[in-house]
């Protein structure tokens, strides 16, 4: 706790030193609300019962949530899948390296209105926009740990017979963890990313959602306080990533 | 030699199989009679993007044209005034340790959720989209080029201490080349963030643009143009990613390159 505690006491400082100077600079240029709400303001505006409550934060919140967690569960579990396939077989490799690559190369956010279209309103279209987001970061750097392998030390283990399964158990998977996580933690942020803009664009619920209807009535602290706790969830997000790279790689120095 | 020739045999192989998903693509459109309301096929695509008389809705040069300006001027801006801090940040040590820390943090919030909130500051229109796709993308090039200004051997910076070299010596013969690897990974990454940001724009705050294009075609269920809109999106991107490299391989010839965007 300590260590934690001396780690990040600068990065609070600055963090603090930046909501006091907001506050100032609202208050005393007397800033319209509409234009930039005082960081206190938006803090009321989350946590003050009488003001809060009309904006159901508790409902925003479990829809944003739910859509990142749905979504970031397909991404790892589909992206691993995909990774230890294209791995495994050369043939899969073959056909399915280049479609990657292409929709890798696309700005894969454009594609959200047409999952729109196909999925309709709700929490689905929002869910398939991150996948789709999340999805490409995991394999690639999956792969790209699953190969990673010292030719010596394979040619170690054929020697001494050791099965493709073995190799791939006992070597490749292994070795490719600091890779997988590194992908899961791109695709984490890469998530709430894209949950928050199906939500901008195809939603009746949600932070996202919020924020869009926000700027449409000029209500502007709960935007800020949308902002506040969309941070907050993709940080314990990226945290959480962050505990189980540790406990199951214990050997991996903590960065 | 070999190299070369294995080298053409993958991109041959990638552009077949792209090429066999496309035509698989048109011909299950087909086969399977998909509505095109739901799927497009290719063609249909190609054909409303090159061939369609252009009315109101459709002036492909006005809206190409619009994103295209969106995605330049912001990646310009980007590059320009986030290399610029970064060797602010990296000139004293102090500045560094006390900024650096709070834009990775910045980096790794969803910045994109700002973008109402400029739309509500700057109103509808393109400099709106611009300065969506300016943050979006600004925080990778300041951490890439700041780290990059910083990883320095200390050795070596010992070395030409006693040499006596200049701090102006140090920066320019051994900080900025050390530095140009990072700095163009920061430079890729902010091509691809710039058309991410101009797009999320043009979805909420635009009458023009690509992604206008693909939101409204959205709306009256016309798919062909929103594959249109992606096609020519996704070319922008790739140019602008290639033209980074191209720029990479010319600045630093000795230095082997990555090879694919995202």
């Amino acid at each position: 706790m300590n260590a934690f505690l001396k780690k990040h006491y600068k990065k609070a400082i600055t963090l603090l030193g930046f909501l006091l100077l907001w506050q100032l600079v609202v208050t005393v240029f007397q800033m319209k609300v509409f234009i930039l709400p005082s960081p206190l303001t938006v803090f009321a505006h989350l946590f003050a019962p009488e003001i809060a409550t009309k904006y159901h934060w508790l409902n925003h919140i479990r829809t944003t949530l739910g859509e990142m967690v749905v979504s970031f569960s397909v991404t790892a579990l589909l992206g691993v899948g995909v990774a230890v396939a294209i791995t495994w077989s050369r043939f899969l490799r073959g056909i399915i390296m280049p479609i990657i690559a292409l929709f890798n190369s696309l700005p894969k956010i454009a594609l959200a209105p047409l999952f729109l279209l196909w999925f309709g309103f709700g929490m689905l279209p929002n869910i398939m926009i991150a996948v789709l987001i999340g999805f490409f970061p995991v394999v690639i750097n999956t792969a790209a740990g699953l190969n990673a392998v010292e030719e010596d030390l394979l040619d170690l283990v054929r020697y001494l017979h050791a099965s493709t399964f073995q190799v791939f158990l006992k070597i490749r998977l292994p070795n490719s963890l600091p890779y997988i996580f590194s992908g899961f933690k791109i695709s984490a942020t890469l998530c709430v990313v894209g949950a928050i803009v199906g939500e901008f664009i195809a939603s009746t619920q949600g932070l996202g959602y919020l924020i869009k209807s926000s700027q449409g009535t000029m209500d502007t602290p709960p935007m800020f306080a949308s902002l506040i706790l969309i941070s907050a969830l993709g940080l314990s997000f990226f945290g959480m990533i962050s505990l189980i790279e540790r406990w199951v790689m214990p050997w991996q120095g903590t960065k | 030699m070999g190299k070369v020739v294995r080298k053409l045999k993958d991109h041959y192989q990638t552009s077949l199989v792209i090429f066999l998903f496309f035509v698989a693509w048109q011909l299950g459109v087909m086969f399977f009679k998909i509505p095109e309301f739901i799927l497009p096929s290719p063609l249909a695509a190609l054909d409303h993007l090159l061939f369609k008389q252009p009315d109101a809705n459709y002036n492909w040069p006005l809206q190409i044209g619009t994103t295209l300006y969106e995605v330049i001027v912001s990646f310009c801006a980007t590059s320009v005034i986030g290399i610029a801090l970064a060797i602010v940040i990296a000139w004293s040590r102090t500045i560094h340790d006390l900024t650096l820390p709070l834009f990775i943090f910045v980096n790794s919030l969803p910045i994109i959720a700002l973008a109402p909130i400029i739309l509500l500051w700057f109103g509808y229109g393109i400099l709106t989209n611009v300065l969506i796709a300016f943050l979006v993308s600004f925080f990778p090039i300041i951490i890439n080029t700041a780290t990059g200004l910083n990883a320095v051997d200390e050795d070596l910076l010992d070395l030409v201490r006693y040499l006596h070299a200049s701090k102006w010596q140090i920066f320019f013969k051994i900080r900025l080349p050390n530095s140009l690897p990072y700095l163009f990974s920061g430079l890729k990454i902010c091509s691809t963030m710039c058309v991410v940001g101009a797009i999320v724009g043009e979805f909420i705050a635009s009458d023009r643009g690509l992604g206008y294009i693909i939101i409204n075609s959205q709306y009256t269920m016309d798919t062909p143009p929103i594959f249109g809109a992606l096609i020519v999106v996704s070319i922008i991107g790739v140019a602008l990613f290639e033209v980074v490299s191209l720029l990479e391989r010319l600045l630093m010839p000795w230095h082997r390159p990555e090879s694919s965007p995202g």
